[in-house]
């Protein structure tokens, strides 16, 4: 049996002087030891503060984890003799930042033997699973364990201060063996960048990192051991509605599997993974005069916007990113791997396009691309007293404007009466005069500010968002985002939208201009049944109650939703999500494809209800 | 025109960002390298950008070897007096008498109540320093028998063990700017520290402090000497032309100082930025100079005092 081995220092030893300490902990950690416990008596009077000689010992050592019991705190204010526990919990998380996972402080991660303890003790110890720490005076008592250990197996893997911070219900050690090397956890050096999403704070428990469609098989094999956890699919880690973090549950984070190939040149055939970022695709197609519609920021990773639908940018000209999918390869709940295409399991290829999440893990997905030469890139910035009839102007220009202009408005909170506009606009043309006149009604929609027009490449605009570094996404908190689909912007809309602006619930408002190609795929041929509406609608605000009863009261101007950018969780929001025909063929694909519904996490479809609406 | 006579110590004030902690040790490094006397560190607990101040201090304190290390300063109401004795205490005796007590009576009190603690008002802190004050050297005094007793307004203690012993006489320096507040650092505390930013005419303002300490002190029986005056000047830059205060050619920094220390008695100055040009400009083109002037001004040869 393998065991872990460690020490224990006395802080309260008359004879422990600070030279000491040090030489006894270096010594431990060059003898190959596991841990460096030390043990305080307060109120001592050489008894040295046994969290400042943690953290000092820390400092003077290298990597050996440092063992010390958790301060006592309290919050009375008048008892100046113990510490808050924010302050204590924070002193905890700095350490770790500064020196790594080193600390470790709970008492029960460690077992204490006698002084003399001899090989039969500590073997009969061992067999709690954790740590055994034996008290030692001097180098010669190092030097006596280090003699005993050479005899025993060792503990190999992760630290013990590392496994101090596993939470529960997780099978750490039955991890597969083709997933553990990449695999992260609370206590490893690499888990503060997989963290954070894009706009969400996390603390998952257990994020695989798969690299192979067999390894997203494996890692799908440990999820059905864990579905009382939640579980997280994760391509770019850019979803709002997708919870590709969580706390305490599992993440299966396929940005490894990025490849970008192309397939067919003649019919334009391109090929690419699932944690590709749409800012590496459009620099991939470029170079062949190339683009693929995406959404409108080059960040978000492909996985999750080619199952969802790709309201972007170039869509009223191109379509959806799911209209120019051929093909797409997953791996099922259950490890399958399968191809869906209009010839191989047409079923699924249909509900892949509009409801992925639920459906499977991609791997791959194959497109035809479209020949998109140099573009329009527009980005206005208006200032506006009257904000209604700007909305209803834009909705106006937006609507009519020739297919080559796809033309996005942000507002958020007036302030002093004034809204702050924002268009961001391609115009899929390369003459400047076309792009110029396509755009010039728009500057009509308030005073203008800013405006930036520029003759360049797909690709330069999906090169303006920022590459997530090793330290990961940022986001903190959970989003609160309504979506909705508007089959017209009316009058009535824009009075109540700017009621709800002017309200201060919503600090950030989008319109995209949808129609053009969008249309001309026939609604029952993709899961995504929208076909018809002019714009899609999100509002972000900070209080899910309170945006939702103020969104609940615009429900007459809309119909449906896009499932990206919805954070509610009512379960009403599946409706507006999918028409009733859709959701029931979905329920029917779904009981086919993940009876036991393991892809729960995004607008689940749960196989077990009943429909109730039926046709 | 006042001069104390301390020895002058020049250091740094370091801002203890948790996203550069990297850079926030190796600066530390930087000033123990260049013979800086001092490295400080603010003390926002309820800032999430930042780290844990006490266990920066400490990690970086073993992480040098010759720098002196102070909280810049040390947020009292989530700092309580004898858990900051004891850390303190142990900290000094660890560094090899490497620590001073910088102290604060709190300040952004919305950012301590939501961390759990006590949400006093600026004349109630006062008082409750004072007292922290009291606990915190009487735990340090190990040569009394018996244990601590304190029954105060603010904090209470009913017989608390002595010790640990500091290996030095760790000096209390008190941030303060108000009457009050200035009142308690001339009665009790080992040094003053402001920021420069934060006085109301800046360096003009000094004569009038310096003179609110001064009374206190001996009011208290003490001499004005006995609170050493210290500054942190969070602006400054290295540049061709003047453009104020330790802002300009490193010879306009050194008769700045000089003129600190023997006009306004300002003997340690901390300087802001977290840069590592500004630490070795300083320790190198500055300080030097700056003791040798001070050195030449007070009439003595060879290092000041």
């Amino acid at each position: 049996m393998a065991i872990e081995w460690g020490i224990v220092l006395d802080l309260a030893g008359a004879d422990r002087d600070p030279d000491t300490l040090v030489n006894l902990a270096r010594q431990a950690e060059s003898a190959g030891l596991d841990l460096v416990v030390l043990r305080g008596a307060p109120e001592h009077l050489h008894g040295l503060d046994p969290w400042t000689t943690a953290v000092w010992l820390a400092g003077r050592t290298k990597h050996i984890p440092i063992g010390v019991a958790p301060a006592a705190t309290s919050s009375d204010p008048a008892d100046p003799g113990q510490a808050y526990p924010s302050v204590v919990a924070k002193a905890h998380q700095s350490l770790d930042v500064l020196a790594g996972t080193r600390l470790v402080t709970a008492e029960s991660a460690w077992v204490e033997a006698a002084p003399d303890a001899g090989a039969g003790q500590i073997r009969r110890l061992a067999e709690a699973g954790v740590p055994v720490v034996v008290p030692v005076r001097s180098g010669d008592d190092i030097d006596r364990l280090a003699a005993l250990m050479a005899g025993e197996d060792r503990g190999s893997g992760r630290s013990a201060a590392v496994r101090a911070r596993r939470r529960e219900g997780i099978d750490y050690d039955g991890v597969p063996a083709s997933l553990a090397d990449v695999a992260i956890e609370p206590g490893d050096p690499a888990y503060r960048g997989v963290t954070s999403t894009y706009l969400r704070g996390g603390a998952p428990g257990l994020v695989l990192r798969p690299r192979t469609p067999a390894e997203v098989a494996d890692a799908l094999a440990f999820a059905r051991r864990h579905t009382h956890l939640p579980l997280g699919l994760r391509s770019g880690g850019h979803g709002i509605s997708g919870r590709s973090t969580n706390d305490g549950g599992l993440v299966i984070d396929v940005g490894a599997l990025n490849g970008i190939e192309v397939l067919d040149e003649r019919r334009r055939l391109v090929r690419i993974g699932p944690g590709a970022t749409w800012k590496q695709v459009a620099a991939a197609l470029d170079p062949y005069g190339w683009a693929l519609g995406s959404g409108d920021y080059g960040g978000v990773g492909v996985g999750g916007l080619a199952t969802a639908g790709g309201i972007g940018l170039l869509s009223r000209k191109h379509g959806l990113t799911i209209d120019r999918l051929r093909a797409v390869e997953l791996v099922l709940a259950d490890g399958t791997q399968v191809r869906a295409s209009k010839e191989d399991n047409p079923d699924l290829f249909w509900a892949v396009r509009g409801a992925g999440a639920n459906f499977g893990v991609a791997t791959a997905f194959e497109f035809e691309v479209s020949e998109v030469g140099k573009v329009g890139w527009a980005q206005l910035v208006l200032v506006s007293g009257d904000l209604e009839k700007s909305l209803r102007r834009y909705g106006e220009l937006a609507s009519a404007a020739p297919r080559d202009t796809t033309v996005f408005l942000v507002t958020g909170r007036p302030r002093q009466g004034q809204s702050v506009i924002q268009l961001y606009a391609i115009v899929d043309h390369e003459d400047p005069d076309v792009i110029v006149e396509r755009l010039t009604p728009f500057t009509e929609l308030g005073a203008l500010a800013q405006q930036q027009v520029a003759l360049t490449s797909y690709k330069d605009v999906m090169a303006l968002a920022a590459d997530v570094g090793p330290d990961g996404h940022h986001g903190m908190g959970e989003p609160v985002s309504r979506s909705a689909f508007l089959p017209a912007l009316t009058q009535d809309f824009a009075r109540d939208a700017a009621r709800l602006l002017r309200s201060g619930l919503v600090y950030f408002f989008e319109l995209r201009g949808m129609g053009g190609a969008i249309a001309d795929t026939p609604a029952d041929e993709t899961a995504f049944a929208h076909r018809t509406p002019a714009f899609q609608v999100t509002a972000m605000g900070s209080d899910q109650a309170g945006l939702n009863a103020a969104w609940d009261r615009l429900a007459g101007h809309f119909d449906g939703l896009y499932l990206s950018f919805d954070t509610d969780l009512r379960p009403q929001r599946l409706h507006d999500a999918f028409p009733p025909e859709v959701l029931s063929r979905l329920r029917e694909l779904k009981r086919r494809y993940d009876p036991g519904n393991l892809f729960r996490d995004n607008f689940n479809i749960d196989p077990r209800m009943i429909e109730e609406h039926t046709r | 025109m006042t001069d104390y006579g301390h020895d002058l110590l020049f250091g740094l004030f370091v801002t203890p960002s948790a996203r550069d902690a990297q850079h926030v040790l190796d600066v530390a490094a930087t000033a123990d390298r260049t013979g800086l006397d001092l490295v400080t560190f603010q003390d926002h607990p309820y800032q999430p950008a930042f780290l844990d101040t006490w266990t920066l201090l400490s990690y970086a304190a073993a992480r040098t070897e010759r720098v002196r290390l102070a909280g810049n300063v040390l947020s009292l109401p989530l700092r309580p007096p004898a858990v900051l004795a004891r850390a303190a205490a142990s900290l000094d005796v660890l560094s090899g008498g490497r620590f001073e007590l910088g102290i604060g009576a709190g300040a952004f009190w919305d950012g301590i109540a939501a961390m759990g603690g006590r949400r006093l008002t600026a004349s109630q802190g006062v008082d409750a320093l004072r007292e922290a004050v009291t606990i915190i050297r009487d735990l340090w005094d190990t040569d009394t028998r018996g244990g601590v007793r304190h029954e105060g307004r603010y904090y209470t203690m009913a017989g608390a063990k002595r010790g640990p012993k500091p290996a030095h006489d760790i000096q209390i320096w008190v941030g303060s700017y108000k009457p009050r507040m200035l009142a308690l650092t001339g009665a009790v505390g080992d040094g003053w520290l402001p920021t420069v930013e934060y006085l109301p005419d800046g360096v003009a303002s000094l004569p009038e402090l310096n003179a609110r300490i001064d009374e206190a002190a001996v009011a208290a029986g003490r001499q004005p000497a006995e609170v050493r005056r210290l500054l942190n000047v969070m602006n400054v830059r290295f540049s061709p032309t003047s453009r104020g205060l330790l802002s300009g050619p490193p010879q306009q920094w050194v008769e700045q100082l000089a003129d600190l220390a023997l006009s306004h008695g300002v003997t340690a100055v901390l300087v802001g930025g977290d840069d590592h040009t500004i630490a070795e400009r300083y320790a190198a083109e500055v300080t030097p100079a700056v003791r040798e002037l001070v050195a030449r001004e007070r009439g003595v040869t060879g290092p000041a005092r």
